[in-house]
């Protein structure tokens, strides 16, 4: 669905990424993994379209046979808006403070596919349910929500729009071990059910090995390794691969 | 639970206040121009609860009537200078860059200079009524407010939840009305608060200087410049009064700003 090719980012002289190869397959869930600062969170926002203005880029990101970094800025604002959905690390964060959830959840999933309110209030109702929220929370402060209700109220929102790719930068790293991997199991709800494309970004091998099916190993600026979680895990080759899985608990 | 009590205790002081003085018509006794040359410099008495002036005038209606007068100067040109604060210092900030320098250093430029001296300066020229000191106040009071919006926009416009706004491709106007100045609203809410403080000052001073407000109209700064002779005679009600309205007015502003600031308060605080 979204193939990267030889994608390399330069802000002020200083090299981001270099050369990074890796391709993102329709219908399964694809994880980037690399420390802080290799790059991972830099490579995603060319992918949108999204580097700060001073950012040199060159390479190809294909998705759905045109290159994403040629696109003009309204093509890529419809591309972003329609068809991919990005949920960060920190849901407190996402949410204005000072605006009630049900009217943000309402932009951020009704809106952007054009449904008039009435339509979200029902749909939102079930995803709310499924998901274990209570209805209630469109009246409260994102403030008066715990971070992981916060978070599922984002993958509600994606739950609703059904996007062609959710890209989750690092989802679960503001959660705790509990809610971690409930969220992941969401995601996994979320793959199978909507067959929904899913770039997962992460530090964190077990998340990798519990969701994901593909995976991309960065490391400053390069990707080192690619490959199926499987082969990966039981026969890396790169030796920054082998110690990430060695220093796994 | 102390400081919330005493918020509470200035914001009622403040509010019987600005009550008394915006009803003056209903409250006072007497017309504040009402002159009665058989009764001049009568202190304080059960017909005059605060005395009278040289010209017979009963203080105390004086005194709400010129209250009004100085309230609605300062809240004008607290409006005026908030207006214009906003809108400079919303520009300079989520524009950045550029603009945002120039617009700086400007503003800088100014406020090297002091408010008052362009002010005495312009209603020299002027000769301005109560509405051009308004103006003039206004006008030259909104150069905190502009930085401060200013730094408050660029903390907010690299918080998560705008540019999640900015991904799905939300209008720059919505993001800049909903998440950028709604979210700016505690430390504006502040920041107006002292200026209201400051305008009120800033037209007593000029009142008392007999530059501000014409000699007709009452207000606090014109009581007391009449009262600096009134004083020499022995006639200390006439100045006491409005002195100790300003100071109880401008005290309580303060004070409530003061409770404000406290970081605690804000939703948003990193």
């Amino acid at each position: 669905m979204i193939e990267v090719r030889d994608l390399t980012i330069n802000i002020e002289g200083k090299h981001i990424t270099q050369h990074v190869d890796f391709t993102i397959p329709r219908g399964r869930i694809t994880s980037l993994i690399g420390e802080s600062g290799s790059g991972k969170s830099m490579t995603v926002s060319a992918l949108l379209g999204m580097l700060p203005v001073d950012a040199k880029v060159s390479g190809y990101v294909m998705y759905e046979g045109r290159n994403v970094l040629d696109a003009s800025d309204q093509e890529m604002e419809s591309v972003r808006k329609q068809d991919v959905f990005t949920i960060f690390q920190d849901a407190s964060n996402s949410f204005n403070p000072s605006v009630k959830m049900g009217r943000q959840l309402y932009a951020f999933s009704g809106e952007r596919v054009g449904d008039t309110i009435d339509v979200f209030n029902e749909k939102m109702k079930l995803i709310l349910d499924q998901l274990g929220l209570a209805w209630d929370v469109v009246e409260q402060y994102p403030f008066q929500l715990s971070g992981g209700m916060l978070q599922r109220c984002m993958i509600a929102c994606a739950f609703y729009v059904e996007p062609a790719l959710l890209i989750a930068d690092e989802p679960t790293s503001a959660l705790d071990m509990v809610l971690q991997k409930e969220f992941i199991q969401l995601l996994i709800r979320l793959n199978e059910e909507r067959n929904t494309t899913i770039l997962l970004i992460t530090h964190d091998l077990d998340i990798v090995a519990e969701a994901a099916h593909e995976m991309a190993v960065m490391q400053q600026g390069t990707i080192v390794e690619t490959g199926t979680v499987e082969t990966v895990f039981s026969n890396p080759h790169h030796a920054y691969t082998k110690r990430l899985l060695e220093s796994r608990f | 639970m102390k400081s919330r009590k005493a918020l509470l205790f200035w914001c009622s002081l403040l509010g019987l206040i600005v009550f008394l003085t915006v009803f003056s018509n209903m409250l006072a006794p007497f017309s504040p121009n009402e002159m009665n040359m058989d009764d001049v410099y009568s202190a304080p008495s059960s017909d005059h609860w605060l005395g009278t002036d040289h010209l017979g005038r009963d203080v105390l209606s004086r005194l709400l009537e010129g209250g009004k007068v100085t309230l609605a100067v300062a809240s004008g040109s607290v409006i005026l200078s908030l207006i214009i604060g906003i809108v400079y210092g919303g520009i300079s900030g989520y524009f950045g860059g550029l603009t945002d320098t120039v617009m700086m250093r400007l503003l800088e430029a100014l406020i090297t200079i002091p408010a008052l001296i362009i002010i005495l300066s312009f209603q020299a020229i002027i000769q301005g009524g109560m509405w051009g000191m308004t103006l003039l106040i206004g006008l030259t009071g909104w150069l905190v407010t502009a930085r401060i919006v200013r730094s408050e926009f660029i903390r907010l416009k690299e918080e998560e939840f705008v540019k999640m706004a900015n991904m799905f491709g939300t209008p720059v106007w919505k993001i800049l009305w909903g998440h950028l100045l709604q979210n700016s609203i505690p430390a504006i809410f502040v920041v107006t608060l002292f200026n209201f403080a400051g305008a009120i000052f800033m037209e007593v001073s000029l009142s008392f200087l007999g530059i501000g407000i014409p000699p007709a109209i009452p207000s606090w700064g014109n009581m007391l410049y009449y009262a600096q002779n009134d004083i020499l005679i022995g006639a200390w009600w006439i100045a006491l009064f409005p002195g100790i309205m300003i100071f109880l007015t401008i005290l309580s502003i303060n004070f409530i700003g003061e409770a404000w600031k406290n970081p605690k308060r804000r939703r948003v605080n990193d």
